[in-house]
C-alpha cells in the first residue's frame, strides 16, 4: 500500500462516524420498514410499479444525502482543525508526507469517499427495506420494488450525484477547509461569519445583494444545473412518462451535458480550486495552536 | 563535511515581535547537542524552522535541503519528537505501527515491536487509554525504530515523573545513539541532559549566545571559589558574573589563564546548568 491509501485508512480509524452514522441511520429506516404504518395503494400498471420502485429507492438515498451533507460539512470543517488543537499535528508532521498530498486525502474523503459510503449504505437500506416492504404490503406492492433495470439506474445516479456534488460543492469544500486550515477556534463561527459580514456589508452600502445571491445560488442550484425539470421527476405522479409517453428513465432526470458544460460549474470549481491552494499553503505554516 | 545544521542569519518574526534575531549555528554529525535557552527565548523557533514547520528569513540548511521546501524529504532522514502528549487519542498502537511503516521507508518494524515486547502496552489499546509514560514509550519505540540521521527532541519529557524521564535518556542513549547519527534537544532540565550532551548551544533573546561542545567548556571556562580577602584582586582579572554563595564568591571567568587564578582559590570547571545562569544573567562576554 501506498502513503495516500495509508492516509485513507487513517481516516476511517480517526473517523469511526464515517460508515458509523450511515449505518444507525440505516438501523433505524429499516426497524421504521419493520414497524412503521404501511398503506399503500394497489398497484396495477407496469408503469406504476416502475414508478414506486424508482421513487422508493430515490427517497431512501435523498434521506442518506441529507444526513451525508451534514456530516461531509462538519468533516471538512474539523479535518485540519482538531490535529492542530490537540498537537497531534506535530506527530503526522515529522512523517514524510506532505501536507499537500495530506489535505488532498482530506478533500478526496469529504467529497467522494464519504458520498460513496452513503450511497452504498442507502442502496444496502433500501434492498433490506424493500424486502421488508414487500412482504408486509404484498397484497399492494407484490413483486414491485425488485426491477433490477431500475436498481441498475440509480447507481447510475448515485455516482453522477457524487460527481456533480463534488464539483459543483468544491468552493463550499475549500472554504471549509482553508477555515479549518487557519481558525484558532470556533471553526464553524469564522466559517459563518465572514460570508454574513460580507452580505450585510454589500447590502448596507451598495444597496446590493449579489454576494447573497452567489451563496444562495451555490448552496440551492445543483439541482437545477445537475438535473433536468420537475416534470421529469420520478416522485411527482406525472413523472412516470413523459409528455411523449416514454417512460422515464434515469437518463431524463440527470443533465450532465448541461452540467458539465455550465460556466457556473467550472468558475465554482476554479474557486474550489484556489481556496484549497490556501488551505494548503496555511497546512504548511500553521501547527499546532 | 558539511555540517548537518546549518543557519545563517537565521531570523522568525510574528509580527512585531521577533522569535530569531539573524541567529547563527552549526550542528556538526554525530553529536548530541542541547540547545537551551529561557522561556521565549526561540527555542522552538529555532526547532520549527529546523524541521520545516514554518518559513522564515536568512540561510538555513538540515542534511543539505531547506526544511522548509522540502520537508517531506527532510523528515525520510530525520525524525522529531515535540513533546509526547502529542500521539493522537484515538489512534491504536498496532495501527500506529502499521501506518509509520506504511509511509516511513526507513521504519524497522521488528525494532518497534521489540522496544514495545519490553513494555506492559498491548497492541490493541488506544493512545487515550494509556499513562503518559506508556505514550512516551510508544513514541519512543515509533521514533527509534526509524533510522534517521538527525533526531529533534522538544522538551521530551514535559510532564513526566522522574522515573519516565530516566527511562525516557537511557533508552535514548544506550538504545538509540551511535555514531552515525545526531541529536538536537532542548529542555528546561539542563542538569538532567548535561551529562549526555557533547555540545551546549545558549539562546536567548533570538540570539545564540553560546556555541561551543563540552570539551571546548573545560579549557574556556572556569569558576573560581574566592573568599572575601582576595575579591577585589580576582575582580581584576575580570569575571563576567559573580554568584555568592554561603560566604564565599564564586567568580566565572571566560579565556583566563589559569595559572593566575589558582591564586585566588580552587578551580573548578562550571556545570553547564552554572554556565548558563552565568551566561544569560552576566550577559556581557
Amino acid at each position: 500500500m501506498n502513503t495516500s491509501t495509508w492516509l485513507i485508512r487513517r481516516e476511517f480509524w480517526e473517523n469511526r462516524a464515517i460508515w458509523m452514522i450511515p449505518a444507525v441511520f440505516g438501523g433505524l429506516l429499516i426497524l421504521a420498514a419493520l414497524f412503521g404504518q404501511v398503506s399503500i395503494p394497489k398497484l396495477t400498471s407496469p408503469a406504476e410499479m416502475h414508478e414506486a420502485a424508482a421513487a422508493f429507492q430515490v427517497i431512501v438515498g435523498a434521506m442518506f444525502y441529507v444526513v451525508m451533507s451534514v456530516y461531509a460539512t462538519w468533516y471538512l470543517l474539523d479535518c485540519l482543525y482538531t490535529d492542530r488543537r490537540d498537537r497531534s499535528i506535530l506527530f503526522w508532521k515529522s512523517l514524510p508526507i506532505s501536507d499537500a498530498r495530506t489535505v488532498l486525502i482530506k478533500l478526496l474523503i469529504g467529497m467522494i469517499v464519504i458520498p460513496l459510503v452513503y450511497f452504498a449504505a442507502a442502496d444496502v437500506t433500501a434492498l433490506i427495506g424493500a424486502f421488508i416492504l414487500s412482504i408486509r404490503a404484498r397484497a399492494s406492492l407484490g413483486s414491485a420494488l425488485w426491477q433490477p433495470d431500475v436498481w441498475w439506474q440509480i447507481q447510475v445516479l448515485w455516482v453522477y450525484c457524487v460527481i456533480a456534488t463534488a464539483l459543483w460543492y468544491l468552493p463550499i469544500a475549500g472554504w471549509l477547509m482553508l477555515v479549518s486550515a487557519w481558525a484558532k477556534r470556533a471553526v464553524m463561527l469564522w466559517a459563518i461569519l465572514p460570508p454574513l459580514v460580507l452580505y450585510i456589508l454589500e447590502r448596507v452600502f451598495f444597496g446590493t445583494q449579489i454576494i447573497g445571491h452567489a451563496i444562495t445560488r451555490r448552496m440551492m442550484g445543483l439541482p437545477y444545473v445537475a438535473f433536468n425539470g420537475a416534470k421529469h421527476m420520478w416522485t411527482q405522479g406525472s413523472g412516470v412518462v413523459d409528455n411523449g409517453g416514454v417512460p422515464v428513465t434515469v437518463w431524463h432526470l440527470i443533465n450532465p451535458s448541461g452540467f458539465f458544460t455550465s460556466a457556473e460549474t467550472w468558475i465554482g470549481a476554479a474557486v474550489g480550486v484556489v481556496l484549497i491552494l490556501g488551505a494548503i499553503q496555511l497546512r504548511m505554516r500553521r501547527s499546532e495552536i | 563535511m558539511a555540517p548537518l545544521i546549518e543557519a545563517r542569519d537565521l531570523t522568525k518574526k510574528y509580527g512585531a515581535h521577533v522569535a530569531l534575531d539573524r541567529a547563527n549555528l552549526n550542528v556538526e554529525a554525530g553529536r548530541i547537542v542541547g540547545l537551551i535557552g529561557p522561556n521565549g527565548a526561540g527555542k522552538t523557533s529555532a526547532l520549527r524552522a529546523i524541521l520545516g514547520l514554518t518559513n522564515y528569513e536568512g540561510h538555513l540548511t538540515v542534511l543539505g535541503r531547506e526544511p522548509f521546501r522540502d520537508r517531506t524529504a527532510l523528515m525520510n532522514e530525520c525524525c522529531f519528537i515535540a513533546d509526547v502528549a502529542v500521539l493522537p487519542s484515538w489512534l491504536r498502537v498496532d495501527h500506529a505501527i502499521d501506518f509509520v511503516a506504511g509511509v516511513h521507508p526507513r521504519f524497522r518494524r521488528d525494532r518497534a515491536l521489540a522496544f514495545l515486547a519490553k513494555t506492559q502496552i498491548a497492541g490493541n489499546r488506544r493512545m487515550r487509554e494509556l499513562s503518559k509514560g506508556m505514550k512516551t514509550q510508544v513514541h519512543l519505540a515509533l521514533t527509534m525504530a526509524i533510522d534517521a540521521k538527525l533526531l529533534v527532541l522538544d522538551e521530551p519529557t514535559l510532564g513526566l515523573d522522574i522515573l519516565a524521564r530516566r527511562a525516557f535518556y537511557d533508552a535514548l542513549v544506550n538504545d538509540y545513539m551511535d555514531e552515525t547519527r545526531t541529536i538536537l534537544i532542548t529542555t528546561h532540565q539542563v542538569e538532567e541532559v548535561e551529562n549526555l550532551l557533547t555540545d551546549i548551544i545558549f539562546i536567548d533573546k533570538g540570539r545564540i549566545v553560546l556555541d561551543t561542545s563540552l570539551d571546548d567548556v573545560a579549557t574556556r571556562f572556569v569558576a573560581v571559589a574566592v573568599t572575601a580577602d582576595r575579591l577585589d584582586a580576582a575582580r581584576a582579572e575580570k569575571p563576567y558574573y559573580e554568584r555568592h554563595i554561603l560566604g564565599k564568591v564564586v567568580l566565572y571567568f571566560e579565556n583566563a589563564d589559569p595559572g593566575k587564578l589558582a591564586a585566588f582559590g580552587e578551580l573548578h570547571t562550571p556545570s553547564v546548568s552554572d554556565l548558563f545562569v552565568a551566561k544569560l544573567s552576566g550577559g556581557a562576554a
